[in-house]
């Protein structure tokens, strides 16, 4: 199908008539921009009239003002640290766990039948409900986050590393094979490339989860962090720092989720074009 | 060769040994597992209750004490087992939380649904409207929205109203997203051919939207429905009265770890019929699900 028949078939609704220059990319850009913009404006203006309390929703300038008032007087910064640290160990020894595992048990079938009730167990709740016993176990401190945000992610990313192994092209592994590849040889040049993609998949879920576990952590019991900030913040009031932070989440999660894709495009680029997946 | 195979004639293997294999390798996966599984609480039994401290004792002398754990930290799973039996028949405490707190997940569900899958669909049947709402959702999607509770508290207070609040807030958003997307994905022929044939727009959503969205509402059901259970752990923390989370939450601060297991476990369990059930819906409706991602 040509992309001249794609645009006609989606022209659903009369297109507007200063939209008709555009392309439907900007006109997307321009439509939602305005909402965002909208929204904002509609924000700042019925708390400037006084129709809501600032008390109760803050508005989009105070929230700023608070933000840069926090960023340049340092105090965020502390809750900043412990929380990148939390999330940052804790994904990365999960990150590196989940893939070793993933693979073992996708290539080991005894591996597998051993550890595999265990990982369905564990992947059909979310691990944050085993917040408490985890507290128990490290206290309320940087450990019991680590291992919330560890436990977060490490099930999605074996989870998507194990199907990566067994959806691995089997005629690859044959012809290999039959040339005398050896076992770690098929491991390293067919198997490990074309789980990537996977892997990846895993390692963006695991980063929402890993996040997850740095905020419900911290609101649950913590002593600093920025979750930490937010609820100290709920718990005096004072609304324009409770939304700064979630803000700040906001930003870490897009953040994480741009890098994991450019560091995807690099590990995929030497896939033909058109092959990308 | 000296060591070919056996002859049919003068082998003295007992057919049996054969036999038990291949029955062993039919079910290997399932005994391997329970194997597994029974080791590990055979093994927690023992931390809990100190047998590996003793048994090494001899060998490591005090240094084998550094393996005994405190009640206090590790409640074993026979004890577990026990107060839960107790809890839920004999002094029945377990009952009223239970219930209340299934009582906050289903009307929250129910709020979820009734909202967010009407406005995912027509959001993503108008071009427009999804250009306009897009880039809210995904911001609202790329927030962890269970930091928003302190607010909710601020707003709603600590009673029953709020946690359902934010436990529908925390479903809402996965249930409009993929609701949106079903509708993106709908052959536009489909849509078309109902509209050559001068459909009304309430038929359209009927006959057509409703039935191919099917599977992603519930792909995105059961999103919501691990959202919902992070809800009642974490949103019952503030407040008091009843509820699966406040009970693990003071048993947690009282030490009493047994409980604090309880609960745990009576969520995880919840969880694990839960997503079961979606599963038998899934397959009544005949949904075909590439399982590559099937991850919470």
């Amino acid at each position: 199908m040509s992309s001249r028949a794609n645009v006609d078939l989606e022209a659903g609704p009369l297109p507007l008539r200063a939209g008709r220059a555009l392309s439907p990319g900007a006109q997307r850009a321009v439509v939602g921009g305005t909402t965002v913009l909208g929204c904002l404006a509609l924000w700042e203006v019925v708390v400037a009239a006084g129709l809501v309390a600032p008390l109760f929703v803050s508005s989009p300038s105070r929230i700023a003002a608070k933000g840069i008032e926090l960023l340049q007087s340092g105090e965020v910064w502390n809750d900043v640290r412990v929380s990148t640290t939390e999330f940052l160990f804790g994904y990365v020894l999960a990150a590196a766990v989940g893939i070793s595992l993933g693979l073992a048990v996708g290539c080991f079938r005894r591996v597998n039948y051993f550890v595999g009730p265990f990982i369905d167990i564990l992947n059909a709740v979310p691990r944050v409900t085993f917040l408490p016993i985890l507290i128990l176990w490290f206290g309320i401190g940087i450990w019991s986050k680590l291992a919330v945000v560890f436990l977060g992610a490490v099930i999605p990313v074996t989870i998507a590393t194990h199907s990566g192994v067994r959806t691995s092209e089997a005629r690859f592994v044959r012809v290999a094979k039959s040339f005398g590849a050896t076992r770690l040889k098929v491991m390293t040049s067919i198997i490990l490339p074309g789980t990537v993609p996977f892997i990846f998949t895993g390692l963006k879920y695991g980063a929402g989860r890993a996040l997850l576990g740095v905020v419900v952590g911290e609101l649950y019991a913590s002593t600093a962090g920025v979750g930490h900030m937010i609820a100290e913040a709920g718990n005096t009031f004072d609304t324009d720092t409770v939304f700064f932070g979630v803000l700040l989440f906001t930003a870490a999660g897009l953040a994480t989720t741009v890098v994991l894709n450019s560091m995807e495009q690099y590990f995929e680029r030497w896939r033909p074009q058109g092959q990308q997946r | 060769m000296t060591f070919a195979a056996p002859q049919a004639g003068g082998n003295s293997i007992p057919t049996s040994t054969p036999l038990l294999w291949e029955r062993y390798a039919a079910f290997e996966r399932p005994i391997l597992g329970a194997l597994a599984l029974t080791i590990f609480l055979l093994f927690w039994e023992g931390v809990a209750r100190g047998w590996w401290a003793d048994l090494l004792h001899p060998i490591l002398g005090s240094s084998a004490d550094a393996l005994r754990v405190r009640p206090i930290f590790l409640a074993s799973p026979s004890t577990i087992a026990m107060s839960a039996y107790s809890m839920l028949f004999e002094t029945g405490e377990l009952w009223p939380h239970l219930g209340l707190s299934a009582f906050e997940f289903v009307s929250a569900l129910a709020i979820a649904v009734t909202l967010g899958v009407p406005f995912g669909l027509i959001v993503g049947r108008y071009q427009y409207l999804s250009y306009a709402v897009e880039p809210l959702l995904a911001a609202l999607n790329a927030t962890p929205q269970i930091a928003l509770l302190p607010l909710v508290v601020l707003w709603m207070g600590t009673g029953v109203a709020a946690r359902v609040f934010i436990i529908a807030l925390l479903m809402i958003v996965p249930i409009v997203i993929s609701a949106h997307a079903a509708v993106r994905t709908i052959d536009a022929r489909l849509l078309r051919l109902a509209r050559s044939f001068s459909a009304s727009e309430a038929q359209v959503f009927k006959t057509i939207i409703l039935p191919a969205s099917l599977p992603y509402l519930l792909a995105g059901l059961r999103l919501a429905i691990g959202r919902g259970m992070i809800g009642i752990v974490v949103g019952e923390v503030y407040g008091s009265a009843v509820g699966i989370g406040v009970m693990i939450n003071r048993a947690g601060s009282t030490f009493k770890t047994d409980r604090v297991f309880v609960g745990v476990f009576t969520i995880v369990i919840a969880g694990l019929l839960l997503s079961e059930l979606v599963r038998r819906l899934e397959r009544r409706v005949g949904v075909w699900r590439e399982s590559a991602v099937d991850v919470q």
